[in-house]
């Protein structure tokens, strides 16, 4: 009882907290306390539920989230599907953790050229999104992969698994409580990804939205562009951050 | 040859692509305004050092100072914050929200509010690294021994020595980690606010040399800032290893 109270308090300051950070936002932009380009809250929202602009924001956003969605699915497989090699062919191990690394250690703008020249432009969001996301996806499947203990490897052997059994049963089972806190963490990563590979010139989108709203001077365009990437982004890290409990609760 | 077999199995899959774009670039016979061969890069590296050199030089600076600034920022407001619980429960689910939004996402809001120069790139990473630190450095702070602070009272010690023996020791490696975390976004911020802003640095190079098509600089500036990202991210390692040594 103690502790459900003390989770209440929390709560309740928790809201009291950004309700706090909602009214000095409207506050701040209602007396242009922060110049011109700091609009209320309530004009941004009013500016994105206006009928007029609805085909804008949403073909904007279908652009978009459908890169975010490609690069997603796209990183999340090829994470689990390089790490997986890396478990079944050790030898290769060493070199694929050196070329990630490096991989990830280019900053995604860097990457940009490359895949200006590979592909044509409206796949550069999804696919520097999708390299974001595999980095992530691919440290921790790796590391999920070693949560299974000796011991229990050895109880499997000594009963006669064979290799894919072994895998199946003790070691993806093992490894999933890490591999969902990865997909949790590669959520922003997959936003990231696909607003700077917009910026690259796709032909439309939120990220080249924002850019053009910048450039423009039109400021409640361009906070209404944020504020839709940043609540889409913050929603489904609140919902993988539910997923992760229950898989918590079941597998750990 | 035993180090030749450990080298070709740590680097085969780098020498690997080297080899490949290499290959494809003479194969194809692509034009080089399309993609030009990593030995052409390299010599355009060769050929003008001044002009990487200096430009790298200021994105560096321009990391290292917001992430400083950002640290400094993150540390003093989460002590704040641990002094009051009214405080803390305010303050902890906002940094919470604001360390897992897309920073860059905000990038184009700043340029707009601050202004286009360097100080508004600086804020930029300072941003990007202060909220990360907030909840890292509040993180070690909650996790303090539950009755430690009444101990240190009792035995008698100042608010002071309290501060420097029981709350940096617990704070200082949490920061350190948040800063391993928040480095090689940082490095990426400060060129992407270079980019949309178009005033100097890596990020200026790299729009400028992609919008004229000169390949071999776009590919030069981007080996030139991995590099950059990982002279940021090896200090901030040696930095933690030293910090860990003392604090730990």
């Amino acid at each position: 009882m103690i502790l459900r109270s003390e989770a209440m308090h929390r709560l309740v300051l928790g809201a009291v907290g950004v309700g706090l950070f909602l009214f000095i936002w409207q506050l701040v932009g209602t007396y242009r306390l922060a110049g011109m380009t700091w609009p209320p809250l309530s004009d941004v929202l009013i500016f994105i539920s206006d009928p007029a602009r609805q085909t804008l924001f949403v073909r904007a956003m279908g652009a978009s989230f459908t890169s975010v969605a490609i690069g997603y699915v796209l990183g999340i497989f090829c994470g689990v599907a390089v790490a997986m090699l890396g478990q079944v062919l050790p030898v290769a191990r060493p070199g694929l953790d050196r070329l990630v690394a490096v991989i990830h250690a280019v900053p995604l703008v860097a990457l940009a050229p490359i895949f200006m020249v590979l592909a044509n432009r409206d796949l550069t969001p999804p696919a520097i999104s999708a390299l974001g996301v595999f980095y992530m996806i691919y440290v921790a499947t790796t590391s999920g992969l070693k949560a299974a203990t000796h011991s229990h490897r050895d109880v499997f052997s000594a009963l006669g698994a064979n290799a894919a059994t072994r895998f199946f049963r003790l070691e993806l089972p093992a490894a999933l409580p890490a591999l969902v806190s990865g997909m949790k963490l590669a959520i922003p990563v997959a936003f990231i990804g696909a607003i700077v590979g917009e910026w690259f010139g796709a032909s439309r989108g939120l990220g080249l939205l924002m850019v053009s709203a910048m450039q423009n001077f039109q400021i409640p365009l361009l906070w209404s562009a944020v504020l839709i990437v940043t609540t889409a982004s913050l929603a489904l890290f609140g919902l993988m951050s539910l997923v992760e409990r229950l898989i918590y609760g079941r597998f750990r | 040859m035993s180090s030749v077999k450990t080298f070709f199995s740590r680097y085969w899959g780098i020498i690997g692509i080297l080899v490949l774009w290499q290959a494809w670039v003479s194969i194809s016979g692509l034009n080089a305004i399309v993609l030009p061969s990593p030995l052409s890069v390299v010599s355009d590296l060769a050929a003008n050092p001044g002009i990487y050199a200096s430009s790298a030089g200021k994105t560096f600076l321009v990391a290292v100072l917001g992430l400083t600034f950002g640290l400094l920022a993150g540390i003093v407001l989460a002590l704040a914050a641990w002094t009051s619980r009214l405080l803390n429960g305010l303050l902890t689910p906002l940094g919470l929200i604001f360390s897992s939004i897309p920073v860059v996402a905000l990038i184009p809001i700043l340029a707009r509010l601050l202004g286009y120069d360097i100080r508004t790139e600086i804020a930029i990473v300072a941003i990007a690294a202060f909220f990360p630190t907030f909840v890292f450095v509040g993180a070690g702070l909650q996790s303090l021994p539950a009755g430690s602070d009444d101990l240190f009272k009792v035995l008698g010690s100042s608010p002071w020595q309290r501060f420097l023996r029981l709350v940096m020791p617990a704070a200082v490696p949490n920061m350190m980690v948040a800063l391993r975390l928040t480095a090689p976004e940082a490095v990426l911020a400060a060129i992407l606010a270079e980019l949309l802003m178009g005033t100097s640095g890596l990020g200026y190079m790299f729009r400028e040399a992609a919008g004229r098509f000169a390949m071999e600089r776009a590919f030069g500036t981007s080996i030139i800032a991995t590099i950059t990202a990982v002279i940021v991210f090896g200090l901030v390692m040696a930095a933690e290893r030293r910090v860990d040594a003392h604090w730990k």
